[in-house]
């Protein structure tokens, strides 16, 4: 039984504000996969490195991303460092949980990338001259990123959709927070979530046929 | 075309749903033997859980009263604060039992009873932080529990004043412990929730500073707007709670000593 008139007008005069909401989800999720990236290909490295301190540093970090839920990671960034007297806006929680989380799976996904790269490869280049990290630098890391290029616009998705997670530790100007505000106003539940997740979809499809055209464009053989 | 396939949909839905039947909700609700009513359980001293689990609280009360009234059995579905109208509407709950501020805006979606409860709200603030009065809120830190009257209030003013932060949190505990950790500054809550959070020591180093200054937080029992067979048999029974001062008992039971809160209106009908 369901029994419900729905005025979409009313959800429709609130999408400004949502739209608002949706910058600022890209925003959180752009930044935490840049910073992302970047710690994956440095936790990558310790991997690498052969040292055991570094090496450990890299395998608890991917342990604790991969195996514990996102949500933790969020709440913990907020109310678990609170705790500890440091006090992180819900912007600053949302981002430092979705980087670590974003961070964890990326160096996993690396590590599958490196494991299709012959090791040859990196000999080759060291009988040619190259140091070890140039050897890195120069021809194992392109081909990395551009084996683990499509895995990581799903981590893309998947932290535009992880942003939602934000209104635990009192996040409101996301798309997710938006709506949940709005709805407290109005009790339009369900445009206002139908709305919400019409503009989740679009981003996420956009994100990932944008990443599938560039892809085909600069990965051709 | 994308509204109309949706409208076609609908009118499908509403089309097979119907039963040839005319019986309304209260007729439905009697037939069934049960009265579900959405109770927020993470609202003390409103809804709560005792330690063994069970639901207790005024509104679980108050769903219990209304349901022997009935002659019927109560089944409380704990909904919390943002699910109210997804219960009703998928008709997992027939009525709301969930301290629901009568708000106007509301009103357009859901069918609200007279108030059967009315909150007066307070200002809590970290120990760590001058305050002296509510107005001292200008400028700092401040959150509540999303989707609640007192939230919707705070925010309107930090808006007003164009200075400091709002951050709502999911429950009232989030709110309480943020407060605790100095993440927040203060917070608005009802009186009773202040007091009952200070008195627990759950939560330590906070502090009530003084009233918050708004229209008391009139709560209503509320389902679906059309069913006004239900809305009249509510409307009755908050009167007569009141009436037999069954009301008082509960207020004593739940919140305290002293005179439960008015819950008419001088100069105005309803």
């Amino acid at each position: 039984m369901f029994n419900y008139t729905f005025q979409w007008k009313q959800a429709l005069a609130r999408l400004p504000q949502m739209l608002d909401g949706a910058l600022v989800t890209m925003q959180i999720a752009v930044l935490s996969m840049v910073i992302g990236i970047l710690l994956a290909i440095l936790l990558t490295m310790f991997r690498l490195s052969g040292i055991r301190v570094l090496s450990a540093v890299s395998k608890t970090w991917v342990e604790i991303a991969r195996n514990t839920p996102a949500l933790f990671q969020i709440y913990m960034a907020h109310f678990g460092l609170g705790s500890f007297g440091i006090h992180l806006s819900p912007f600053a929680s949302i981002l430092l949980g979705i980087t670590f989380n974003n961070a964890g799976y990326l160096t996993e996904n690396f590590r599958g990338a490196l494991k299709a790269i012959p090791d040859t490869q990196a000999r080759a280049a060291r009988s040619l001259g190259f140091g070890q990290g140039g050897a890195f630098r120069y021809v194992v890391l392109p081909q990395m990123l551009r084996i683990a290029f499509l895995p990581m616009t799903n981590q893309m998705v998947w932290a535009i959709l992880m942003t939602s997670l934000g209104v635990t530790v009192g996040m409101n100007t996301d798309l997710y927070g938006v709506t949940q505000g709005l709805n407290a106003l109005t009790f339009r539940t369900f445009e206002l979530f139908a709305l919400a997740a019409v503009i989740f979809y679009l981003i996420t499809k956009t994100i990932t046929l944008g990443a599938r055209l560039i892809a085909t464009r600069l990965f051709r053989y | 075309m994308k509204q109309t396939t949706l409208g076609l949909g609908l009118l499908a839905a509403t089309a097979a749903m119907a039963a040839p039947s005319y019986a309304d909700k209260l007729d439905d609700i009697i037939a069934s033997g049960t009265l579900r009513c959405a109770v927020v359980l993470d609202f003390p001293p409103m809804g709560m859980r005792d330690d063994s689990n069970n639901p207790i609280g005024f509104d679980v009360d108050y769903c219990n009263d209304l349901a022997a009234a009935l002659g019927v059995t109560a089944e409380i579905v704990e909904t919390p604060f943002p699910e109210r109208i997804p219960a009703l509407m998928s008709g997992r709950v027939d009525v709301g039992v969930a301290s629901t501020s009568d708000t106007l805006e509301r009103a357009k979606t859901v069918g609200m009873s007279i108030p059967y409860y009315a909150f007066e709200n307070a200002v809590v603030a970290n120990e760590g932080v001058e305050m002296a009065t509510w107005e001292d809120m200008k400028g700092k830190t401040v959150g509540a529990t999303a989707g609640t009257y007192e939230a919707i209030w705070l925010e309107k003013q930090i808006t007003e004043w164009g200075e400091g932060t709002f951050r709502p949190y999911q429950t009232q505990a989030d709110v309480f412990l943020a407060l605790s950790q100095g993440q927040l500054d203060a917070t608005v809550s009802t009186v009773e929730v202040a007091n009952a959070n200070v008195a627990s020591g759950n939560f330590p180093g906070i502090k009530i500073v003084d009233k918050a200054p708004m229209v008391p937080d009139y709560v209503s029992l509320f389902t679906l707007r059309e069913e006004y067979g239900l809305i009249n048999y509510l409307n009755l029974f908050v009167n007569q709670q009141v009436r037999t001062g069954r009301y008082a008992e509960l207020y004593e039971k739940w919140i305290g000593e002293g005179e439960p809160a008015d819950l008419t209106i001088p100069g105005v009908y309803r």
